[in-house]
């Protein structure tokens, strides 16, 4: 079944697998179909009819993603029946489309504006006020806004609640005109992968609580990263932007495909965590929680030093990145430091599950591991030099290095956060990835190794 | 250096130099050319000592213009729907399509079962605004116009020039169209 063979898609040859989906191929290959039911992780469904391609030898247009692969078929996916046929279909699917668009949060980055462009651009033979009404807001639950008018019942959402996630929440209820997708009374769409129906949805029916009305989507700059919420390394899209005199802000975190770690799905959690990555933000040093210029903690970064020669100790956070553990561990033999990374603060057993939650929340302890950092508690110290561990112990004087506000009376130097710097993360299962810098601040905060460079000992 | 060759690496082969015209006796004088603009002073200085009212100039600000069209871009306003409740659903089209970048807004849910979405603020920085209307032909709900007629507009400090929503709200419209035509 799965030999390799040829295929002629509007006459160039391309080869794929026999027996695989046609759809796969196509996408793959970049040529241009449109679709709103398939979706690579939840497999053809063939209820919209928007994938019709013409075979030769069918006497009529076929779906391609419910089409296996043959030796030697021959596609055309752009022939006049073939637009004509999509025009309709689509022209079905928009009937009853409130065309609400100034007002719907998936307006630029929606299926259905899109492929109207591409094979729509016709008037409406229904007038608005003729158009079958429903819920415009019913609030499903997990942050999941439904509005049953813009949906084109693709089913996609009712899928992940079935095939992925096996909670089994959301339905489709009603036939014709009075299809809807909907919940059982008095039940919630409750998972901790709920959000992930925001993405699915290819038209703004299901929109993200969170998100909803926050910023208009073509405004926003995408760059890729990896989520820290825990051991997993999920990779995101970080979507934030600079507005006119304002500072840069993450307004979401989206799952990016990734066959090897994540799928194409993240949990609620990590989605959410975007919030307190810029809340509560150390934003300049400070000694005794009175801001400080940057020469004079320096100096006395080095007075500190000077006075403690003895059992100085150095933590380092899980979550760094991989270089500035390397970093740290160079500047810790120059001073003769010891090094501690005490990785059982980060277990949390209640939040791993079998998808992909990991009872581990940091996202770098198997560097930790790998560079044989001791994960012991220090003991008798003089000095502790923390780098952003979330756990204190105690010593006769302390500094820090945090992203986040202490309440350590301590020299505190301000560090960037992982979304303002870039480096590689080890996650559970050994995979190393990488990291895009995407938020660039109006004050920016200095990383630990550019803190290293200008203590410069 | 090669002669022939200028930073920019034209040569000057390719330049065409013509000769600077030489002033004429006559121009040298100057007389003739007093002459002439003096004559253009007092023939309009007796038309207009003969009759005021012939005058080309207007007494701005005591006279107002009168020639003002209901396709003037004035100062912008923010129109109404029919229950005289705020037509602007915040959509972004007005800021994204403005090529000066002056229109900040800020979404916010909408409670009154009227719409979903509407703006929670609406600022025009009048000062940064260049009034090419872009904002007007955006608008997909007709919220944004630029009919009030107000062409002039005052202020002791910066601030002033920036107008907000109510201020936006309570300019009205001169060419009698009140409300947002948009269905």
């Amino acid at each position: 079944m799965s030999e390799i063979c040829e295929v002629i898609v509007d006459g160039e040859i391309h080869e794929a697998k026999e027996g695989s989906l046609l759809i796969d191929l196509l996408i793959e290959e970049g040529v241009k179909i449109p679709y709103f039911c398939y979706h690579e992780s939840l497999g053809a469904d063939g209820n919209c009819r928007m994938c019709m391609v013409g075979i030769k030898g069918e006497k009529r247009p076929q779906i391609a993603c419910d089409t296996l692969i043959k030796k030697d078929m021959e596609v055309f996916s752009n022939t006049d029946v073939i637009k004509k046929v999509r025009t309709d279909i689509l022209e079905l699917e928009l009937l009853n489309h409130p065309v609400d668009c100034p007002i719907c949060d998936q307006a630029g980055e929606c299926s259905l504006q899109d492929f109207y462009m591409d094979y729509g651009l016709h008037e409406s033979k229904v007038e608005i006020e003729d158009k079958v009404k429903n819920s415009k807001h019913v609030d499903l639950g997990s942050s999941v806004v439904l509005d049953q008018e813009r949906c084109v019942l693709c089913a996609r959402c009712t899928r992940f609640t079935t095939e992925i996630t096996h909670t089994n929440e959301l339905g489709i209820v009603g036939r014709g005109d009075s299809a809807k997708v909907t919940t059982m009374p008095g039940r919630e769409l409750s998972n901790p992968y709920a959000m992930n129906v925001v993405d699915l949805c290819p038209v703004g029916a299901l929109t993200s609580k969170d998100f909803r009305f926050s910023q208009r989507v073509w405004l926003l700059e995408t760059h890729n990263s990896i989520c820290h919420g825990c051991a997993k390394g999920c990779n995101i899209y970080i979507d934030h932007n600079k507005l006119k005199y304002k500072d840069d802000v993450i307004y979401r975190f989206r799952p990016r495909k990734n066959l090897e770690v994540n799928g194409h799905f993240i949990c609620d959690e990590g989605r959410l965590s975007y919030k307190d990555v810029q809340e509560n933000r150390q934003e300049f040093s400070t000694f005794n929680h009175i801001e400080v210029e940057q020469d004079i903690a320096i100096s006395k970064f080095k007075n500190f030093l000077e006075q403690h020669h003895k059992n100085i100790h150095i933590l380092i956070d899980a979550n760094l990145y991989t270089e500035e553990i390397e970093a740290i561990l160079e500047f810790a033999k120059s001073i003769k430091a010891e090094v501690f990374s005490p990785l059982e603060v980060y277990t949390d057993e209640g939040f791993a599950d079998d998808m992909l939650k990991c009872s581990n929340r940091a996202s770098n302890y198997k560097t930790i591991e790998n560079l044989n950092i001791s994960t012991e508690n220090p003991n008798n110290s003089e000095l502790i030099i923390n780098f952003n561990h979330p756990q204190n112990f105690e010593s006769l004087m302390q500094i820090d290095f945090c992203t986040h506000k202490s309440d350590t009376n301590s020299l505190v130097f301000a560090i960037a956060a992982f979304t303002e710097n870039e480096g590689s993360l080890t996650n559970v299962d050994g995979i190393t990835q990488q990291t895009q810098k995407a938020v660039k601040k109006n004050n920016p905060q200095p990383s630990i190794i550019e803190w290293l460079t200008r203590i410069d000992l | 250096m090669n002669m022939n060759t200028c930073v920019s690496g034209i040569t000057s082969h390719s330049v065409k130099t013509t000769a600077r015209p030489r002033n004429s006796l006559m121009d040298k004088l100057y007389l003739p050319a007093i002459t002439g603009g003096v004559k253009v002073t007092f023939k309009h200085f007796f038309t207009n000592l003969k009759d005021i009212n012939a005058m080309d100039t207007m007494q701005y600000p005591q006279e107002q213009p009168t020639d003002i069209s209901s396709r003037y871009r004035g100062l912008h306003r923010l129109t109404h729907r029919e229950d005289n409740s705020i037509a602007c659903v915040a959509c972004f089209m007005c800021s994204t399509a403005c090529p000066s970048n002056c229109i900040f807004i800020e979404a916010t849910e909408r409670l009154d079962n009227i719409d979903e979405k509407m703006p929670q603020s609406f600022f025009i920085d009048t000062l940064e605004c260049i009034f090419c209307g872009y904002c007007v032909e955006a608008c997909p709900c007709d919220a944004i116009r630029m009919d009030t007629g107000i062409f002039s507009l005052t202020g002791n400090k910066r601030e002033d020039f920036v107008m907000d929503k109510d201020t936006l709200l309570s300019h009205k419209g001169a060419y009698g169209e009140e409300s947002s035509c948009a269905k």
